[in-house]
């Protein structure tokens, strides 16, 4: 049993706050993702965890145990690295068995751990290989390994498959979840790739600027994104400035129902919960262009007053560019001051997002 | 089969290139290959009383049964591997700190390492003179504190050890440093991460992978050390004495060209041995 709990970690680092004031507790077995765009803070944190950054605040407990003042090499954790780290000057056996010398382990235990780590990763019998022989993905495979093999009680993924092809990081990202539920393993992962964190966590933690935007199960995240930020980040989302009156927001010649109290509002829209049909003159929209990408396609439209919007059809040959259209929604979010203030979703939709997040 | 032909452009432009890698060539040749090889002929063919020159070991074979001669090259060895150790202790954790640590301090800490470099070896021998020789400044230092005078390293072994440490300093930092270059921060942190600390850090990661620059170090150092001349002659003590001032006075105050050619050709045979060494160790890290 391992599990890992953050409370109240901040980073200064002179006078930037990378991480501010962050609490998540990771359960046994489970894998968290941290997303989130480059300078959100998910990095730091997770070398918070690693050992390679001390916080500035707050407490990392790893099976109840504060780990906040042990270096790196003394924490039972693994890390690995995007860049992969593997040291050149040692073939894959010795960059496995490296960790285990260092433990005191016999001979004849380390090449029996190393031999079967090396087979769960799919790289049997490549342990005299020079690891400068091996593909990125080899090498990422290497890496894992190693950290594996120290059997740490929390994994730790830095953005792991970024110097991948993206054939090559689909198939990774499967077997290395496929290796962290047989294992049972607590991990970490760190990721800008949204396809990453929905395909592989068990709960995703969006950051932005150092701070927690939203923790959730990824169909939740999706689905029901509790902030704009999160709403745009995840997925592609129709971001609609507008403003409601009398219980209905407006967007040149747009309006839809949000019983909300009047102001400003930003309305999310998934392309794929927003339905279009030809409109003539009270048309709310001009198609702009129709991508068709096969399984469906990709209606760019032009809303009276120049905003841009998306919608996804599942019959692209339907439409055609000038044409004019007008929206209806399935699913709509608002949102004010950062909030959400209003969320309907029809049931059929509900089940058809269900299938894409699953896709 | 058709030859291609060769355009005039392709062909004004070749030789500009061999017009200009001539010159270098040719002043090499001049300077440093004319040289060697007049001096080496001239030390292998001593005149005769006669004024024949027949070819000889005779002055290798003075050289090598001749105490004092031997003598001189021991010292010179000594002080070499000596120099060589005591660059080698204080400058890799010197150049790991630059390496790794960050801030203003460091950056302090390399403006200092790189100073001696811009200091001539006439001036560092007399502020040496001026601080460890006899009544020096340590000697007034400890005096006003009623403590008893050092042994000054002044003339002894240990004065030109001293400054060629300090002289060399810079290039052997900056070697370092260079190398170390090789050794990403992800490679070390993954150490870390494994469980190394900080020995086994340096000397299962860090070490083979500045193992070239450490080679170029050793060669580099040891063939300057047995060209230098300044410290070793004004620092050093009289006998026996560096081969640098050795065949100065062999040439100049006993008049002995050929015997002062035979020690610069000895000489050379180490130097080389060391250039060879270099050129390896800089052929196995392209291999790499």
């Amino acid at each position: 049993m391992s599990n890992l709990s953050i409370s109240n970690v901040s980073k200064l680092f002179s006078t930037t706050l990378a991480v501010d004031d962050f609490s998540l507790d990771v359960a046994d077995g489970e894998l968290v993702c941290l997303l989130g765009p480059s300078g959100s803070g998910k990095s730091t944190l997770l070398r918070m965890v690693g050992g390679f950054e001390i916080p500035s605040q707050g407490s990392i407990r790893i099976d109840g145990e504060e780990v906040v003042h042990l270096p790196p090499e003394e924490r039972p954790t693994g890390m690995v690295f995007q860049s992969h780290a593997l040291w050149t000057h040692m073939n894959v056996f010795n960059n496995l068995a490296f960790g285990l010398k260092l433990r005191r382990m016999p001979k004849a235990q380390i090449r029996e751990k190393v031999e079967a780590v090396l087979e769960l990763v799919g790289l049997g019998g490549y342990g005299t290989r020079a690891v400068t022989q091996l593909s990125g993905g080899q090498q990422q495979r290497v890496a894992l390994a190693r950290s594996l093999v120290l059997e740490p009680k929390i994994l730790l993924l830095d953005e792991p498959f970024a110097s991948l092809d993206q054939h090559l990081r689909e198939r990774l990202r499967e077997e290395v979840r496929d290796i962290q539920q047989r294992l049972k393993i607590t991990t970490l992962f760190v990721t800008h790739g949204q396809d990453e964190a929905l395909s592989m966590a068990d709960r995703i933690v969006v950051m932005r600027d150092g701070k927690t935007e939203q923790i959730d199960r990824p169909d939740i995240v999706y689905r029901e994104p509790q902030t704009p930020f999160v709403a745009g980040f995840i997925g592609t989302m129709n971001l609609i400035e507008g403003v409601v009156q009398n219980g209905v927001f407006s967007k040149a010649g747009y309006s839809t129902p949000v019983p909300v109290a009047d102001g400003p509002a930003t309305l999310a829209i998934r392309p794929e919960a927003l339905e279009l049909t030809v409109a003539g003159e009270n048309a709310q929209g001009q198609v702009h262009r129709v991508t068709d990408y096969g399984t469906h396609g990709l209606v760019d439209l032009v809303l009276l007053d120049g905003t841009r919007i998306k919608a996804m059809v599942s019959h692209p040959d339907l439409f055609a560019a000038g044409q004019g259209v007008s929206l209806a929604p399935k699913a709509i979010a608002a949102y004010r001051d950062n909030v959400l203030i209003h969320r309907v979703a029809l049931g059929k939709d509900t089940a058809a997002l269900r299938q894409l997040v699953d896709a | 089969m058709t030859a291609r032909p060769v355009s005039g452009v392709q062909s004004s432009r070749g030789l500009t290139g061999l017009l200009l890698v001539a010159v270098p060539v040719l002043l090499f040749a001049w300077m440093t290959i004319w040289p060697i090889l007049s001096g080496l002929a001239r030390a292998l063919t001593p005149e005769q009383a006669d004024g024949s020159r027949p070819v000889s070991f005779a002055n290798f074979v003075t050289f090598f049964s001749d105490p004092y001669s031997l003598a001189n090259l021991g010292i010179t060895l000594w002080t070499c591997l000596v120099t060589l150790g005591l660059l080698l202790a204080i400058c890799i954790p010197l150049a790991l700190y630059l390496r790794f640590a960050q801030g203003r301090l460091a950056t302090y800490v390399q403006t200092m390492a790189m100073f001696p470099m811009f200091v001539p070896s006439i001036i560092l021998a007399f502020a040496f003179i001026r601080v460890l020789g006899p009544n020096g400044t340590v000697d007034l230092l400890l005096n006003a504190v009623g403590l008893p005078k050092i042994r000054s390293p002044y003339l002894t072994p240990w004065g030109p050890v001293i400054g060629l440490v300090w002289d060399n300093i810079p290039l052997t930092v900056l070697i370092l440093v260079s190398g170390l270059g090789a050794v990403s921060n992800q490679a070390v942190e993954a150490a870390r991460d494994v469980g190394a600390k900080p020995l086994a850090l340096f000397w299962h990661i860090i070490l083979p992978r500045m193992w070239t620059s450490v080679a170029v170090v050793v060669s580099f150092t040891m063939l300057g050390l047995f060209a230098s001349f300044t410290l070793p002659y004004v620092l050093g003590p009289a006998s026996p004495e560096m081969m640098g001032p050795f065949m100065q006075r062999t040439f100049r105050d006993l008049r002995n060209p050929e015997m002062a050619l035979t020690q610069a050709t000895v000489t050379m045979l180490f130097c080389i041995a060391f250039g060879l060494f270099y050129v390896r160790a800089v052929a196995r890290n392209r291999e790499s």
